[in-house]
């Protein structure tokens, strides 16, 4: 650690007293910064990182997606009973198997189940389900039970029990300067931004652009040199005499380093396909620019809104549902491009799905389990986990078949090859599509 | 134990660190103010809010669930019911929206700042949010409530919260019935507001539950009623007492316990003074706290006269709330707050907003507040509001009168930014920047940004 260390206070001082805007990270402290620790092969600390490591991609389908008709029985009666004028007939939907077909705007997808990139997990919930959108995401972001409030996110808690020394950016969530609640943490938390552009400390306005980045770097960089300390180890009793201060010096030094080498990563790599247009599409295109700029990030966070459809459902469906399917299909083919498509699996989540019966709206009411999608180069696709009744339900909803800490449970022990009890907080058995 | 300061140590800075804590900061002239009066009168004057002084006209919160409800039983077309009713939802919305930036507002310009921020500790405290209380009406009188308890006994406020509209919806208390009691609601009474974790047993809990069954509320108005049919008004052990007890005896019962005066004088220190502290301080904070009579205007009185409260592990080792920065940027650069389209995206990208904790624990706060994202986006605030991008255009020449040498300016910067002198570094760097960048006005905002542009900027 010390040599690191050195090594990047030697780059900070060299980029401060150069003057140099444009700075880049030279491959050589990439290297080291993030060298294998050979302490860390009996722990839980992981030591790759997204640079050469696998990646997970977190897609989140905000306000409820309706699982019914994503994943469509279009061979059960019990859903066209209770779905009336929402129904989808079998004669559109994406037949995958038994009985089983996507919505007919996920073409995108279909042709990724085709290619066997495609993992379809039925009847993902949980015990007691809680049916407010705020509550419910909370759940799936923090893994908590239903009756308890875990503190920290899952991922946050991947982050600071797994990714010791990692580099600041080690989630990098898109759509909103606020991060996710899955990224809460302890100690490092990600970093996240709605526009990479504004991702950054801007002296556009000044005067004297240039004397105002050199004055900032010196407050902000070359402070935490006086410190001492590493960098990134932001635990420690607080308000020991400024240690205050030393954390939002350090933060400060993170920020600086992350913005700089998103903008530059972004600015060096182009998207290798054409996206369609929309802001997942958009998330989905920087992530992909950030994978092949060889960023260390290990956790990536895209959402696409829209979801909470209480009336008028058919058409706002079908445009997300179409959205969805593009923006996952050009990235999937983005990523082959660049060669990196197995070292990343993506998943999708919703808080809940919808009510099994449509309301008199022609929408849909919040429900409880739903199916959920794992895309990959690596994975093993396919149908896993049971499809849930339609005909026994709780409270007019789905009961769940899988917990989805078992799907969490999968990807760290699995995907990300880390322990999954001090993430989970205890065991849970893990599926076979990884 | 609370040992008060010596007048010798009321100092400029004892009373900046003062008028941070208990408010929102200042200007140098109100600092020097709030110092003349000397410490007992200061704490007196922040904490005397009087009826008068405190008058702020009430947002205009019109009633949105009458008028859902209306057009849900009309005969009117699905499709005209289903526009009309998101219109109402958006009215909702923008009600909510409104209230958010009354308190704001209301922070910014008060003459009492020490009882809005104590009704801000409150509603932390109290966590509700409008996400799922929906009605802003309700939200608004639970503030009221808030703010006429600022400073005053903890039982009473405890059993007005338990009677509130915006809490009972947040905790799904009105379906609490004698054959359902909501666990829920009590658990979350005696852990998060009123004993702590490993105060109270499993049986407590399902106890204290059939005691606060019944209690219901207008789903339109808020009014309160209790409902006898779905009480339960058999005896009860609660916390080893026992007794036909109801709602309000349980929380006797509860605020009786020392380990409820410790709990919550803990954390009034640690708002305030924010260190964590000793077992045995806890317990010095507990006694004090019934001493005051579990009244917070005693309390914060005491505390604001220790030692302890002006010691050099608390004096600017708290880093800043959303709130705080935002409401003490607009009094240090002497603007008013800017309007609600810039404050309100960036109170929520920043991680509080208010009437919308992110769940009954309320916000975490200290570290929290800040990961590189968020401190990015104070620095470029920072910068906004100084060039005039919040409607109004900074005075420079209020804050660093043109004229004065390179060290006279870093040392008026100091004492207006930071209320505390630079370190040798920054003092250095800034009389640089002065020397190489010269004192126009477009010269002196850039080092203003920069200045705020700082971890040295977050603290107070």
């Amino acid at each position: 650690m010390n040599q690191t260390l050195h090594t990047r206070r030697r780059f900070l001082r060299s980029s401060v007293l150069g003057g140099a805007l444009s700075w880049t990270v030279p491959a050589f402290l990439e290297r080291t910064f993030f060298a294998l620790d050979a302490l860390a092969a009996s722990s839980p600390i992981q030591t790759l990182t997204g640079k050469d490591g696998p990646i997970l991609v977190i897609l989140q389908l905000a306000g409820g997606n309706d699982g019914l008709n994503t994943l469509v029985p279009y061979e059960n009666d019990a859903y066209f009973r209770a779905r009336p004028t929402l129904a989808i007939a079998k004669s559109k939907v994406l037949p995958l198997s038994g009985g089983f077909g996507l919505h007919p705007e996920l073409v995108g997808l279909k042709s990724l189940h085709d290619d066997g990139h495609l993992a379809v997990l039925q009847g993902v919930g949980y015990p007691n389900p809680n049916r407010s959108h705020f509550r419910s995401t909370e759940i799936w972001q923090t893994a908590s039970d239903s009756e308890n409030i875990e503190r920290h996110g899952w991922l946050g808690r991947y982050f600071d029990s797994c990714c010791e020394g990692s580099d600041p950016a080690v989630g990098i969530s898109i759509g909103s300067p606020q991060a996710p609640q899955a990224f809460d943490a302890e100690k490092r938390r990600g970093i996240s931004f709605a526009n990479p552009s504004q991702f950054r400390f801007d002296v556009r306005k000044s005067s004297d652009p240039d004397a105002a980045e050199e004055f900032f770097r010196s407050i902000n960089e070359m402070d935490h040199e006086m410190q001492g300390e590493s960098i990134g180890m932001l635990d420690g009793p607080t308000n020991a005499d400024g240690e205050t201060l030393n954390f939002l010096q350090r933060t400060a030094l993170d920020a600086t380093i992350s913005s700089e080498k998103v903008l530059e990563t972004i600015a060096k790599t182009k998207p290798k396909v054409a996206y369609p247009s929309g802001k997942l599409a958009d998330s989905l295109n920087l992530v992909a620019r950030l994978i092949a700029g060889g960023m260390p990030t290990r956790v990536y966070y895209v959402s696409q809104g829209g979801y909470d459809t209480h009336s008028n459902q058919e058409g706002t469906h079908a445009r997300l549902m179409e959205e969805l399917g593009a923006a996952l299909s050009a990235f999937t083919a983005d990523l082959k491009e660049q060669g990196n498509f197995d070292r990343v699996l993506t998943m999708t989540f919703s808080e809940f799905g919808r009510r099994v019966s449509e309301n008199a709206s022609r929408g849909t009411d919040h429900g409880a389990a739903a199916p959920m999608f794992i895309l990959g180069g690596k994975i093993q696709p396919g149908f896993h986990g049971q499809a849930p009744s339609l005909e026994t339900l709780y409270k007019g909803d789905l009961i769940h078949t899988v917990d989805f800490r078992n799907i969490y449970a999968t990807i760290l022990e699995k995907w990300l090859k880390v322990p999954v009890e001090p993430v989970l907080k205890s065991q849970f058995p893990t599926l076979g599509f990884v | 134990m609370f040992a008060s300061i010596p007048p010798s140590e009321w100092t400029l800075q004892a009373a900046a660190h003062l008028l941070n804590r208990a408010g929102f900061g200042g200007t140098p002239g109100e600092i020097q103010n709030l110092h003349a009066l000397g410490q007992s009168r200061a704490i007196d004057f922040l904490l005397g809010a009087d009826e008068e002084s405190d008058l702020f006209p009430a947002p205009d919160l019109e009633l949105i669930a009458p008028k859902i409800r209306k057009i849900r039983s009309s005969y009117l077309e699905l499709d005209k019911k289903e526009e009309l009713l998101a219109t109402a939802r958006r009215e909702e919305r923008n009600n909510g929206l409104a209230l958010r930036y009354w308190w704001l507002r209301r922070m910014r310009e008060t003459p009492n700042p020490a009882r809005e921020k104590a009704a801000l500790f409150w509603h932390g405290h109290w966590a509700t949010s409008i996400r799922k209380v929906k009605n802003p009406l309700f939200m608004y009188r639970q503030n009221e409530t808030l703010r006429a308890y600022a400073f005053g006994r903890f039982a009473p406020l405890a059993k007005e919260i338990t009677r509130d509209p915006a809490m009972i919806r947040y905790l799904d208390l009105d379906s609490s019935s004698a054959k359902k009691p909501n666990e829920n609601f009590a658990r979350e009474v005696l852990e998060l507001f009123t004993l702590g974790e490993g105060n109270y047993s499993e049986t407590d809990i399902s106890e204290a539950a059939r005691a606060f069954a019944g209690y219901r509320i207008n789903k339109e108005t808020g009014a309160f009623r209790f409902e006898p049919r779905q009480a339960d008004c058999g005896t009860k052990t609660v916390l080893g007492t026992l007794g036909m007890h109801n709602g309000d005896e349980v929380i006797d019962i509860i605020v009786a316990k020392p380990q409820c005066a410790e709990f919550l004088a803990t954390k009034i220190w640690s708002f305030y003074a924010e260190t964590t502290p000793s077992k045995a301080f806890q317990k010095a904070l507990g006694e004090e706290y019934v001493r005051t009579g579990m009244e917070a205007g005693k309390f914060l009185r005491v505390l604001f006269l220790s030692r302890e409260f002006y010691a050099p592990n608390v004096v600017r080792h708290q880093i800043k709330s959303p709130v705080q920065w935002l409401v003490q940027m607009c009094k240090i650069l002497e603007i008013p707050l800017p309007p609600g389209n810039v404050t309100l995206p960036i109170m929520m990208n920043l991680g509080q907003n208010l009437f919308d904790p992110p769940n009954v624990k309320g916000w975490n706060g200290a570290r929290a507040w800040i990961n590189s994202s968020t401190l990015l986006l104070r620095y470029n605030t920072a910068g906004k509001l100084i060039r005039g991008g919040g409607g109004t255009l900074p005075d420079i020449d209020k804050i660093i009168p043109s004229g004065l040498s390179p060290e006279q300016s870093a040392e008026a910067l100091a004492w207006r930014l930071f209320q505390s002198p630079m370190s040798d570094q920054l003092h250095d760097q800034t009389c640089n920047f002065i020397a190489a960048n010269g004192t126009s006005a477009a010269a002196r905002r850039d080092l203003l940004h920069l200045l705020m542009a700082t971890p040295e900027f977050q603290l107070i």
